[in-house]
């Protein structure tokens, strides 16, 4: 690999605005490109099939189960990753390799384990992902589905205003003084 | 109205072209301003108290729906970026300006902190800027509004940093803490930089131009993208050519003298593109400098969650995004590079929350370590200098044309062994702060990013290694100007909206007192 300091580099024609130098300021949805809405549906599944739909839906609710709150499922969050998926070919060739593995640890049909032995297939992709292992498809596909469920909640209204207790820039007359307590 | 030759055409209309063009309208200068962009209406026409779940892609458009403006390079709007800029404001100081004589690296301004002081005076009065004196060498104090008050997260920050020695100060804004005559005050809603729907933060539209356009002065053709400055056979500039942005077709507006302010990277490039058998190599470019040296600032970033604040109930504290500031301190110790860095931090909005991702696990545990986060999260980001080079450059790529058939700006960005000096010190000194204010790391950059773009259109007394004078006139075209970050010499590590604006009133004086002079 060439060094750093001396790579020559073209940026482009889109400069640098004000924004986070970190990835995480940016969501996969935002390189989505839906079409123009106003509505926070992102519409029936168009890439998966309904079975695939069904496992994808019940993997995001292990990641994000409803407690005193909903989970994943109940915000949303299954349609909002088809409509990151669908539009992107190496999504989708993660998706599939995920599924069949998925399948390859369930005897073809993750939803017919129980709770307890799904939430194990996870917890292995998880600690490996958790690490840094990103070499086969399970862990691959974990990082991508954990990504897209994180994004698609908490930035759904049952996520952010319901969960994380945010409702959006409050109007204040005065700032007020931070009182922390020195220790 | 064809015929209507301007005492002085304006390109762009941001923080160089909007201040320049009112200053000079007020002193009963007819001005034209040129600006690829439409007219923006800053109440009704950004989504900036939007949240992102009206929006099936969950990214918030800085435009509302059916409103042009903020979408690409060459279509902005009547006000630049200073509709959506963080309104920073530091007045460089004397080591800023000087840094070759001081330190021997980068390059001295034409200009010192004594030419610059009344410039700033004269913006903090008319803008509004507000801070706090903290008697600092290395960052003037100003005439200021009185600082907001730090957030609970900023406290934390400067008790860490305090163990370390270092001093965090309040910020320094072109946002008002009070309300003008025509201006409320900041309501702290933590969504500046979506565009402030009450010009609370300064825009260049809302607080110079439009009261100018009064004057019966200013006169501004809107979504015009100019193309080419058009120079005559006897060396002077004698207007702008432009496309109209919806229609496409071709207009010229005629002056007696031309600004073009249409910010650093597209300046060079419209001098790039204005060849002409007297400048074949682009307007004012018989020194063969101009794209050089190009130095924009460059960012590292830490993310962490404050642990004090970690599970603790959310509070509305966004206020006006970051209200501290960690000002340049190395100058001040032993280093092996040249030049320094200061951090911004605290300026996250809480509606990204991209960050929930990288927590580790999953399940019930996980959702519960985002919720007790979420209060707790901040971003912590340095800036440092970049000494100018002369491989660092932009440049025109004719194979590339955007939609108007213009020619795309490339930027070329070589990180140097000083850079890279600087980049590491800097990190390694914002994860030290926040490990010492109770941070809990979430991520490190491990590269630099670029922002805040300057150079390639250099000030400097030798016509030789510069385009333009100490008052930002052409060496080569007596009357043709450039005021915005492309003029930098040198680009310290402060954010240099204020300085550009400093330098607009400055040089509107110098064009103003010429023509009464009758010297266009």
């Amino acid at each position: 690999m060439a060094d750093r300091r001396e790579a020559l580099r073209i940026i482009g024609a889109i400069g640098a605005t004000c924004a986070f130098p970190f990835s995480s300021g940016e969501l996969y949805g935002q390189h989505a490109h839906p079409p123009e809405g106003k509505q926070a549906d992102a519409g029936k599944p168009q890439f998966f099939q309904p079975g695939e739909f069904a496992v994808i839906s019940r993997v995001a609710d292990l990641i994000i189960p409803a407690t005193d709150t909903p989970g994943a499922v109940g915000a949303g969050v299954p349609a909002y990753i088809d409509m990151v998926v669908r539009g992107n070919e190496q999504h989708q060739a993660v998706f599939r390799a995920g599924l069949a593995y998925l399948s390859s640890q369930s005897d073809g049909d993750f939803l017919a384990l129980t709770e307890v032995r799904q939430i194990a297939v996870l917890t292995a992709l998880s600690n490996a992902v958790d690490k840094g292992d990103l070499k086969g498809p399970g862990e691959k596909f974990f990082r991508a589905v954990k990504s897209m469920s994180a994004d698609g909640y908490y930035t759904s209204k049952v996520g952010m205003s319901v969960e994380l207790g945010y409702h959006g820039g409050t109007v204040l007359s005065e700032y007020p003084s931070c009182e922390v307590p020195e220790h | 109205m064809a015929a209507k030759i301007y005492d002085v055409v304006v390109v762009g209309s941001g923080a160089g072209g909007g201040t320049l063009s009112a200053h000079l309208a007020r002193a009963g200068v007819d001005v034209a301003v040129v600006e690829g962009g439409p007219k923006v209406n800053t109440r009704t026409d950004f989504n900036t108290h939007a949240m992102p779940f009206e929006f099936p892609d969950r990214h918030i458009p800085t435009m509302k729906a059916g409103k042009p403006g903020y979408d690409s390079e060459r279509t902005r709007g009547v006000g630049g970026k200073t509709m959506l800029w963080n309104a920073v404001a530091w007045r460089q100081s004397e080591r800023d300006f000087k840094g070759k004589t001081f330190e021997g690296a980068g390059e001295d301004w034409p200009v010192g902190y004594k030419d610059m002081a009344p410039y700033y005076d004269r913006i903090e009065r008319e803008v509004g800027v507000c801070g706090n004196l903290d008697h600092l060498e290395d960052l003037p104090d100003g005439i200021f509004l009185p600082p907001v008050p730090m957030k609970c997260s900023d406290v934390l920050v400067q008790r860490g940093a305090a163990k370390l020695g270092l001093k965090i100060i309040h910020v320094r804004k072109s946002t008002l803490s009070r309300a003008s005559r025509t201006r409320p005050a900041c309501h702290f809603c933590g969504n500046c930089m979506a565009g402030c729907d009450v010009a609370a933060k300064y825009n260049s539209f809302d607080v110079h131009m439009s009261p100018a356009l009064k004057t019966g002065h200013l006169e501004i053709f809107s979504n015009s993208i100019v193309r080419e400055v058009v120079v005559s056979n006897e060396n002077r500039v004698t207007g702008v050519r432009y496309l109209d942005r919806t229609s496409m077709k071709e207009g010229e507006v005629r002056g007696r003298s031309v600004v073009v302010a249409c910010a650093c990277v597209q300046s060079v490039a419209l001098l790039m593109m204005s060849k002409s058998r007297l400048y074949p190599d682009g307007l004012g470019n018989s020194s063969g400098q101009l794209g050089k040296h190009f130095i924009p600032h460059m960012t590292g970033g830490v993310e962490a969650f404050l642990k004090p604040m970690i599970g603790k109930k959310l509070t509305a504290d966004e206020g006006f995004l970051d209200h501290a500031y960690l000002p340049s301190f190395m100058h001040t110790r032993k280093r092996d590079y040249a030049r320094s860095f200061g951090a911004q931090f605290g300026y996250q909005n809480r509606r990204s929350v991209g960050w929930a991702r990288q927590l580790p696990g999953f399940g019930k545990d996980y959702k519960q370590s985002v919720k007790d986060r979420f209060p707790s999260y901040l971003v912590f980001s340095p800036y440092g200098e970049k000494i100018p080079d002369a491989k660092n450059f932009v440049d025109l790529d004719y194979t590339q044309k955007d939609s108007f058939g213009l020619p795309l700006a490339r930027r070329h960005v070589f990180w140097t062994d000083n850079d890279m000096k600087i980049f590491n010190d800097m990190q390694n000194w914002s994860k030290e702060v926040l490990l010492q204010a109770g941070g809990e790391i979430l991520s490190v950059s491990d590269e630099p990013k670029t922002n805040h773009e300057l150079g390639g259109c250099r000030m400097g007394e030798d016509p030789k290694t510069s385009i333009l004078n100490a008052y930002c006139q052409s060496h080569d075209v007596k009357n043709l100007f450039v005021v915005d970050g492309s003029v930098f010499p040198s680009a310290s590590e402060k954010n240099p909206t204020h300085t550009i604006m400093a330098l607009a009133a400055r040089t509107a004086e110098h064009i103003a007192g010429r023509l009464k002079k009758g010297e266009m």
